[in-house]
């Protein structure tokens, strides 16, 4: 029984997953097209405040969907959590009332052409038995060793620690026979992965003063061994950090670590997608409309950004991990070459003559920025007047032509001046656009990866490697209060 | 011509039946309560639920929890657009929290049986005592009534899983078609979101209750010549398909396409930074509340609780500010409930059987109160000792399904109306300079200390009337200064109440709740052009 090994297994195993979709797949009545797609994913979490651990968890959920189209039919979507023959059958007879209730003459199914078969990558970095393997224990002994940093210094910390996995399947390819009509282009094998994240903030009693430091990755391993480096950096960032000093708004060379390059390039990240700016849509990388040609021009081909900067992704990277989707290429892309923009994602039915064949170029999940061998503190020593930021907080898009962005800085803001850190500052809000950032590049350092964890149960990973950025004229437009 | 009780029941049936079937969705999900093999999931009230439920408890007790509670939840989720297009889906969880030696541990998982309850009651003991190494630490749980095996139903009128989807689908289409007629008019969605869930409490010092909570939404948007707005009349309620039926829509909807033609004659220009008199509509006060004192009065965030999520509190020091810092103007009186009949955060009982009640955070200007739960309450004891109140949760523990371990979120807000009568443009009518905005959208720091509004919609008043459209305006506040710059608050005829949605916690969680309150004018307001930089 399927409820059995979801007690024992926490996710699907293989075997489980294809005798569900065959036991679903096998309940569709009235013929047209059937689309099964199922996840599971098992959370081991652990949080702490104020030195103390608060809560352990263990949490497990599966989810399914069938989705029916009768002929002329609409599609019918119901999801269930419940694995037994009853529920099932339930579910997939109410998708096909939905679908046949919502009946549109001539709609028809079934005129897909053949899908091709990527082979999934056999070596991605993606699932870890050492993440799928540590207990709630594991998950403590290293809190309480995380907590002790901050306990030496008298500081008060939180923060939080997990370990989770997740599994999916659509109609997986392995099986031709279940493959049926439209939704054949949906099929994915049994895919799991795992994913580890730790993160911590320390505070001193009074809040004048916090510091963060987090790492996330598939591989609880890492996690692990870097907790005490991680640890010792909130606890430094939240000592230097305290009774800031309010500086005046203005623009500065600013000196962003890895985590704040992060947190700052969310939006032009996401941005790398090809059908809005082919649409005439609000995206960076729309370039004109062309009057002869009656199409909307990109920006494809052309230098966007510092020449010393690239941005690409491969699956068979190993500090990458990303969840490959039989229809996204099997292959390594490159969004920015050299400063330029080479590659955008598409859909798989967006109409795109280079395209090979019936494939997706995903846009960005998991990314790897180019950087340089300045060391952090190199570019402090070479500063002679500028601002140490740790991370941002709260980014949002104000114009999404030029990622004009507004955002907070957190957890430790310092001044530099004549090569040395002089003084703590309060946090400031930003006004700036990550193109406007890479534009107007000093200096790169080593590219570390860092905490970019995919939040929702049963998304896949997006980790991302990314070096310290030195750049001139941040602009900073407010001082906050808050710590 | 009478009609026998007979003709009467036999009609009654047929008319049950036919709902039935147009409802045409019956409830796909199964369970094994130990009766022998599968059955559909029973009503939250049957009693077989009830064994489930201690028996979880049980399982955390003999485990070696001090301490146990569990929920059952069963979920369904129906999303229908006016294009047609109906989502469903349902799910049932468990999750059963322990506390042992001062640690919380918790386990969830989608199966109700009895094996499997009895296995969560013992991993969320293991899972507790795997932290509780060390010297114990003391949570304290504020002492709450027991609960006798009560049932309460959300009173709705209609319950929405009980319409067929492919009526609202037309009445959707319906609304879209309406709006259409008018030349110039369109609307770009139009979808309607429900969702009940029956919820089983139990905890180990013997309270048992069942509810069965409703939430309604739509959505629609009006858009005219590029001036766009949205139908706050549906936003997130505790309400069933009456929320669309029980109001004028489609008069309101007339009323808002009116305002659209009379700002579109209005001339556009581009904002002015500086210091403006500026009357704020209904619903971006309600925003500017939930994202400043709203945020400020959770207790656990002033903690540092969430100082590793979603931040902490400019309030810093609970003790000492309680009954007698100065948040904003004597005018200003907040309440928060968790028990209005029609709003989005309202239950009977929270997640650990506390009833709900209404508090006040905010009484004439002066700090009053925290949100809090059964742990958080006491962290208070001293003061509510020392002002002789009973030390007791004031019911925010929430989670959004019992797969969610509950956690302190927003109840619902309420801000007091003032005594004039006065609204939106009567407001603006006694604006001889300044700004007017609609539909504030807040980005607040993370201690909810200061923020940056923006909105599509922002008039220039002179001499009390919109003389101008104000495009790209943004307006920057300290919430410790904001509501002190209250200069007149709308009247209780203005005052509205909108669902929002609110997120906390590591792993993140999103729970609805409303807040009522009317337009309110601020005497300086510090405007900005946010895409100038520095």
């Amino acid at each position: 029984m399927i409820g059995r090994s979801l007690h024992d297994g926490r996710i699907l195993s293989p075997d489980d997953c294809r005798a569900l979709l065959r036991r679903v797949h096998a309940l569709a009545e009235g013929g047209g097209d059937t689309a099964i797609r199922v996840s599971s994913w098992w959370h081991g979490e652990l949080r702490w405040a104020r030195n103390q651990i608060r809560t352990l968890s263990d949490r497990r959920d599966v989810r399914l969907t069938v989705i029916r189209t009768v002929r002329n039919g609409r599609d019918g979507a119901v999801t269930t959590n419940q694995l037994d023959d009853a529920s099932l059958e339930a579910a997939v007879r109410a998708a096909e009332r939905q679908s046949r209730m919502g009946a549109k003459i001539g709609r028809g199914v079934g005129f897909y052409p053949q899908f091709p078969h990527y082979e999934p990558f056999p070596n991605a970095a993606i699932w870890s038995d050492a993440t799928f393997e540590a207990a709630a224990l594991a998950r403590a002994e290293v809190a309480r060793r995380m907590i002790a940093h901050a306990e030496a210094q008298g500081m008060l910390s939180a923060g939080y620690l997990e370990v989770r996995a997740a599994m999916t399947a659509t109609l997986g390819t392995e099986f031709p026979e279940l493959r049926t009509g439209e939704h054949a282009f949906w099929e994915q094998p049994y895919v799991r992965w795992t994913q580890a994240q730790g993160s911590m903030t320390v505070r001193n009693a009074a809040g004048t003063g916090s510091g963060w430091a987090g790492l996330s990755s598939y591989d609880w391993r890492r996690i692990e061994s870097a907790s005490g480096a991680l640890a010792e950096r909130a606890v430094q960032k939240c000592v230097a950090s305290q009774d800031p000093v309010a500086l005046e708004p203005g623009r500065y060379t600013v000196i962003l670590e890895p985590q704040a390059v992060a947190d700052l390039m969310e939006p032009l990240i996401q941005s790398f997608n090809r059908e809005p700016p082919e649409m005439g849509l609000t995206s960076p990388w729309r370039l004109a409309y062309d009057e002869a040609l009656g199409l909307w021009r990109t920006k494809l081909g052309m230098k966007v950004v510092d020449e010393r900067i690239t941005i690409s992704h491969d699956p068979a990277d190993p500090d990458q991990g990303i969840v490959m989707h039989p229809l996204d290429l099997p292959e390594p892309v490159t969004w920015i070459e050299r400063g330029v923009l080479k590659n955008l994602g598409h859909d798989w039915a967006t109409e795109v003559e280079k395209l090979k064949g019936w494939h997706a170029v995903r846009g960005a999940d998991a990314y790897r920025m180019s950087g340089g061998d300045t060391s952090l503190d190199e570019m402090i020593r070479t500063t002679r007047r500028g601002l140490l930021v740790t991370r941002f907080s709260n980014v949002a898009v104000l114009d999404g032509e030029s990622l004009l962005s507004t955002g907070l800085t957190r957890d430790g803001l310092w001044l530099i001046e004549n090569g040395q850190i002089t003084k703590a500052v309060k946090n400031f809000r930003f006004t700036e656009s990550p193109l406007f950032v890479l534009n107007h590049i000093e200096q790169l350092g080593e590219p570390v990866p860092v905490f970019r964890p995919t939040k929702r149960e049963g998304d896949r990973l997006r980790p991302a490697i990314v070096p310290p950025v030195k750049a001139r004229d941040f602009s900073f437009t407010s001082v906050i209060d808050a710590i | 011509m009478t009609i026998s009780r007979r003709q009467l029941l036999k009609y009654g049936f047929k008319i049950g039946a036919s709902a039935a079937a147009l409802g045409a969705l019956p409830r796909p999900l199964y369970v094994d309560l130990g009766d022998g093999g599968l059955e559909a999931v029973p009503p939250i009230e049957s009693e077989r639920i009830r064994e489930l439920a201690f028996r979880a408890v049980e399982a955390a007790r003999d485990a070696g929890a001090a301490y146990a509670d569990v929920r059952l939840t069963h979920t369904r989720m129906r999303r229908i657009t006016a294009a047609g297009d109906i989502g469903d889906e349902e799910q049932v969880a468990v999750g059963v929290r322990a506390l042992v030696a001062g640690r919380w541990g918790f386990a969830s998982s989608p199966m109700w049986s009895r094996d499997e309850v009895a296995r969560l009651g013992r991993e969320a003991a293991y899972q507790a005592k795997s932290a509780a190494v060390g010297p114990a630490y003391e949570v304290v749980l504020a002492d709450v009534p027991v609960v006798h095996d009560e049932h309460w139903t959300m009173p709705v009128e209609v319950d929405p899983f009980e319409v067929s989807p492919f009526e609202i689908a037309d009445y959707l289409a319906a609304l879209t078609n309406f709006v259409s007629r008018f030349p110039g008019h369109r609307s770009d969605v139009a979808s309607a979101n429900f969702y009940v869930q029956e919820k089983a409490f139990a905890s180990s010092a013997g309270s048992y209750c069942t509810q069965r909570l409703y939430r309604t939404e739509g959505e629609l948007s009006l858009a005219f010549e590029g001036v766009r707005r949205r139908l706050d009349a549906l936003t997130p309620a505790g309400m069933g398909w009456e929320l669309f039926t029980g109001q004028e829509l489609r008069e309101e909807i007339r009323r808002l396409m009116g305002e659209l033609e009379e700002d579109a004659k209005l001339p556009v220009k581009p904002v002015e930074v500086g210091r403006y008199e500026v009357v704020c509509d209904a619903i971006s006060i309600a925003t500017l509340l939930e994202s400043t004192l709203g945020t400020a009065t959770q207790l656990d965030r002033v903690l540092g609780f969430e100082a590793n999520a979603s931040g902490t509190s400019y309030f810093s020091d609970p003790l000492a500010m309680l009954g007698s810092h100065q948040v904003g103007v004597p005018a200003l009186t907040l309440t928060a409930n968790r028990n209005e009949r029609g709003a989005a955060g309202t239950v009977r009982w929270d997640d650990e059987g506390v009833e709900s009640e209404e508090f006040t955070l905010v009484r004439d200007g002066i700090l009053a109160d925290f949100q809090t739960t059964r742990e958080s309450a006491s962290w208070l004891a001293e003061y509510y000792r020392g002002t002789g109140r009973a030390v007791r949760s004031h019911g925010c523990a929430v989670a959004p399904s019992a797969l969610e371990i509950p956690l302190q979120h927003v109840p619902n807000l309420r801000l007091a109306a003032g005594p004039d009568d006065l609204d939106f443009d009567s407001a603006i009518a006694g604006v001889k300079s300044g700004l007017a905005v609609r539909g504030l959208v807040v980005d607040v720091d993370f201690q909810g200390g200061a923020g940056l509004g923006r909105s599509g919609l922002v008039y220039e008043i002179k001499g009390g009337q919109r003389v101008a459209r104000v495009v790209g305006a943004g307006f920057l506040f300290r919430s410790a200064e904001l509501w002190k710059d209250v200069v007149a608050l709308g009247g209780h005829g203005s005052v509205q109440r909108f669902g929002m949605m609110a997120r906390k916690g590591e792993p993140a969680q999103a729970t609805y709740h409303s807040v009522a309150a009317p337009p309110v004018v601020f005497g300086q307001f510090t405007v900005i052009d946010p895409t100038r930089k520095a």
